[in-house]
């Protein structure tokens, strides 16, 4: 019997994702473990095994669509077994991630196609399959034009010529009746554009042609200013492309973070040339710690002395968070991703370096569950591979605060009064200034600082 | 001041078109030759080459016209007078090439060039003095010279493409170590003119910058006219002994009379002293350029062979030099990206633009369109159907990015296909262009149909 194959619920808080990558097609054989889909939650980019062996019979949710956990996504079964046509309505009871998932239930109804299922205008209906009276395809109406797109009033004539000459003809001012633009307007528009005196390759023309691009508003780089098909190319990078999911969501966070959290700024620099002569000590010896290590271990720290640093507030009250969740920005392809270690204080710095190494590794390469992402109570961004003097980092929402470490840099420094090189690396605090106060801040960092520069303790922990 | 706005150092093809425009864009200018003005292309490259072949050519022709009803009895040919009518050619032209400099006013000086400063030159002259000179502007078009590895003997037997065009006789035998471009038309120039020739290749297949299609074209008519194609494998344990060139390729001995080497040209840049102004190089020896081709020293430009990623063709030198030159008079200019190559085997062979080949490591999605002479009243006429043109094009929008022909005239034929690619045309304005009947060139408009699956003179598919 064909087993449905079930968009997985990775996580507590996840409701939604979508399938980028089918690794299957309809037709394929598949044994068990076998990767079917690839699916990209606010988080990270995940594969998705098979439960079943047997062959993939339908694919129902194609890539690129979002849709709920638990949805329906396909049939594995035996060859030339019968599935539904359309998805049965996702299951209602949520499955634990990953779990097996059951035959879909023989009174399911039906559920309509992924498409818009009724006639709302909504600019952009969820496509998720919705459970209702299944409708054909073809008697759903079309989708409703984008509300923000004025219809241009433009004679058949008119648009024909606009469309043969490549240009938009939304800039043509129409003088026909109610301001509808005529083939005369056009004309007049190319006229007064020197229209004639554009030169363009024939292959750029049909670039320009097919991809709706206004050649008037291209500049050429050929002979003459003659437009080739890399202006048009130039022009089509131009056009908005929409951001990944991740992207979405970083740059909605980070904007509530600004808006909503005043942060202030205090910076200090850390001496660390004693600390790194310390560690070349330990690897000598065969223990490898990094920089970022210490960094974190001092962060915990200090956290343990502050606790209003570990702490959330959302205007009224103010909550400590107990644990140091300590969160840790990773760079990844195109995007930034925060994995954290859980109840920190209580790792020694052994195993904070285990842990640290492998969930950047995990960052890496995609493999970070979603609830590996969530709930850090403080964030330490590390730039110091970047070759940076100093930056500022914005809070994560729901914690107080945020620390930016920099490059350790060789500088002349004053030690007892006589000029020597150091390396030196700059630590700025972003602080949720609600709670926390600007001394409460500066004591914050001058502990980080303090603890860095304090081989003895480094001896005792190590 | 400096004594001239611009020096150029070689008189290569790359060099003394630039020296010409300097003088017409109004520049006091001198041009520096170590050797023989028109360089490497004009005294042991493109032109001794090209008046030996076609002497080669000449020979064939009279010696295999019988299905044209032309039969000649006791067809012979003298090398000493082929070669004699090549040194010819080659002094009437770089006589050319001085008379042109002169009459543009450019100071010619002869002698050998290394930097001593940004905008600073030496020059040790024939007669042993040197002379101090300083410019402006300084263009470097020293070129390349045939590289030849370490590991081969040194011997009279083991010679470069320059010193073979020298022979005063051909080999019976001739070992040729390279299958690339120089490689392959020696062999047929050679083999043209009965002479047996093995050529070994270490890569593949000869001549690896055309697509498999061409190269077949290619390699079976060379194995018609005799020559050995041994490729896939190195020529190891080269040794001259008893007045024969041997080596071992795979487990098989191969001998000659001489060795020609064509493995490639090293850049003459170790002897200008480039540090002493500051240009950088890389460690293949060759200088990065920008698009106007200058160097990391602003004053500084740098054409032809001994430019890094240089194609090292004369026509591309040309371009380069004008462009440099150009651009140090302060105008707008630019090194063409776009620049056709020509081979002359037999057949010859014309390449512009992608190959499928690279289209496809680009990661394009490309649509290839040919058509054969085999189908063409003209070729058929004048006995060469013999291979075939081909477009290689834009799935999508029909834009000719890449052209090859393999056959009789290719050489020519290319011309209009750089025309074509450098100007974005589709094949569709391609193939509504009225090409003159009986020609060659048809092929290219019937090619341009093939993309549409609409070719008038082939059967339907």
């Amino acid at each position: 019997m064909a087993q449905a194959v079930i968009f997985p619920k990775l996580g507590q808080t996840m409701e939604e994702g979508a399938i980028v990558k089918w690794l299957k097609k309809e037709g394929d054989a598949v044994a068990k473990g076998d990767i079917l889909f690839e699916i990209e939650t606010d988080k990270a980019n995940l594969e998705v095994e098979s439960f079943f062996e047997g062959v993939l019979l339908k694919i129902y949710v194609r890539e690129g669509v979002t849709v709920p956990v638990n949805t329906v996504v396909g049939y594995v079964g035996g060859a030339g077994e019968k599935v539904p046509d359309q998805p049965p309505a996702a299951e209602a009871a949520p499955a634990p991630a990953a779990a097996a998932p059951e035959a879909p239930r023989a009174s399911a109804a039906p559920a309509a196609p992924a498409a818009p299922a009724a006639p709302v205008a909504a600019p952009a209906p969820s496509p998720a399959p919705v459970p209702q009276a299944p409708a054909k395809p073809a008697a759903l109406p079309a989708p409703a034009p984008a509300p923000a797109a004025k219809r241009l009033v433009i004679s058949p004539r008119a648009r024909a010529l606009a469309q043969a000459s490549c240009i938009d003809p939304s800039r043509v001012k129409g003088t026909g009746p109610n301001g509808r633009i005529v083939e005369k307007d056009v004309r007049a528009f190319l006229g007064a554009a020197n229209y004639d005196a554009l030169r363009i390759t024939p292959a750029a023309k049909r670039l320009a042609a097919e991809k709706a691009v206004d050649i008037l508003s291209v500049r050429g780089s050929g002979d003459g200013g003659r437009i080739m098909v890399e202006d048009i190319e130039r022009a089509l990078r131009r056009k908005p492309v929409t951001l990944s999911r991740m992207r979405q969501i970083i740059a909605r966070r980070l904007v509530e973070s600004k808006q909503t959290i005043p942060h202030f700024y205090v910076t200090v620099k850390a001496d660390l040339t004693d600390l790194m002569a310390f560690r070349a000590d330990l690897k000598a010896k065969g223990l490898s710690y990094s920089i970022n290590d210490f960094v974190l271990e001092a962060v915990i720290l200090s956290l343990e002395e502050f606790p209003v640093v570990n702490s959330v507030t959302d205007g009224v009250t103010v909550s400590w968070r107990g644990d140091v969740d300590l969160g840790m920005a990773v760079s990844v392809d195109n995007g930034l991703v925060v994995p954290v270690i859980r109840a920190a204080q209580t790792l020694t710095l052994a195993e904070l370096n285990a842990q640290t190494k492998a969930l950047a590794e995990k960052a890496r390469t995609g493999k970070l569950l979603p609830d590996e992402m969530a709930g850090s109570t403080f964030t330490v961004s590390n730039m110091g591979m970047m070759n940076v003097d100093q930056f500022t980092a914005i809070i994560n929402p729901g914690e107080a605060g945020i620390l930016a470490v920099s490059s350790g840099r060789q500088v002349p420094a004053v030690v007892n009064g006589e000029i020597k090189i150091r390396t030196m690396m700059a630590m700025t605090l972003s602080a949720d200034h609600r709670i926390v106060d600007g001394a409460v801040g500066a004591q914050f960092v001058n502990a980080i600082r303090a603890k860095l520069e304090n081989i003895e303790l480094w001896k005792a922990l190590v | 001041m400096f004594d001239f706005d611009v020096i150029v150092i070689g008189a290569g093809p790359g060099g003394y078109p630039a020296a010409i425009r300097a003088a017409q864009l109004g520049k006091k200018t001198a041009i520096i030759e170590k050797e023989a003005f028109g360089g490497t292309c004009l005294n042991w490259g493109c032109i001794p080459t090209k008046t030996l072949i076609a002497s080669a050519e000449r020979f064939h022709h009279a010696a295999h016209s019988e299905s044209f009803g032309v039969t000649a009895k006791n067809v012979a040919f003298d090398y000493a007078v082929m070669a004699a009518r090549k040194n010819e050619i080659v002094k009437r032209l770089s006589g050319g090439v001085q008379g042109l400099l002169k009459s543009n006013g450019v100071e010619l000086i002869a002698g050998a060039a290394r930097f001593e400063g940004p905008n600073r030159l030496s020059v040790v002259q024939p007669d042993g003095t040197s002379r101090w000179l300083s410019a402006a502007s300084i263009i470097i078009a020293a070129g390349s010279d045939a590289a030849m590895p370490g590991f081969l003997p040194k011997d009279k037997r083991v010679m470069d493409s320059r010193a073979f065009l020298d022979l005063k006789a051909l080999p019976d035998r001739l070992l040729i170590l390279g299958g690339g471009v120089i490689g392959c038309e020696f062999a047929c120039m050679a083999a043209a003119l009965g002479t047996q020739v093995t050529v070994v290749e270490m890569l593949e297949d000869i001549v690896m910058v055309l697509d498999r299609d061409v190269r077949r074209v290619l390699r079976k008519r060379m194995e018609a006219l005799g020559v050995t194609l041994l490729t896939g494998a190195p020529l190891m344990d080269i040794a001259v002994k008893n007045g024969t060139v041997s080596g071992t390729y795979k487990d098989q001995t191969v001998t000659g009379d001489l060795l020609l080497v064509a493995v490639g040209r090293r850049p003459n840049t170790a002897a200008l002293d480039l540090a002493r102004a500051g240009v950088k190089i890389d460690e293949r020896g060759t200088i990065p350029v920008d698009a106007q081709g200058r160097t990391n020293v602003a004053s500084i430009f740098a054409v032809g062979d001994l430019v890094t990623g240089s194609i090292q063709l004369a026509h591309a030198a040309t371009q380069q030099g004008e462009a440099a030159v150009e651009a140090a008079a302060g105008l707008k200019s630019h090194v063409e990206k776009l620049c056709p190559s020509c081979i002359f085997t037999s057949p010859e062979i014309g390449l512009a633009g992608l190959t499928e080949a690279k289209a496809q490591q680009l990661g394009l999605t490309v649509k290839t369109a040919t058509f054969p002479f085999s189908a063409l009243g003209k070729a058929m006429a004048a006995g060469e159907t013999d291979g075939f043109v081909k477009w290689i094009c834009d799935a999508a929008s029909g834009q000719v990015l890449g052209a090859q022909a393999v056959g009789a005239h290719a050489t020519e034929l290319i011309a209009e296909a750089a025309l074509a690619i450098r100007n974005e045309l589709t094949v569709d304005e391609v193939g509504r262009t009225i090409h003159s009947h009986p020609t060659m060139s048809e092929a290219w408009m019937e090619a341009a149909h093939a993309f549409h699956n609409a070719c008038i003179h082939l059967p339907k598919r």
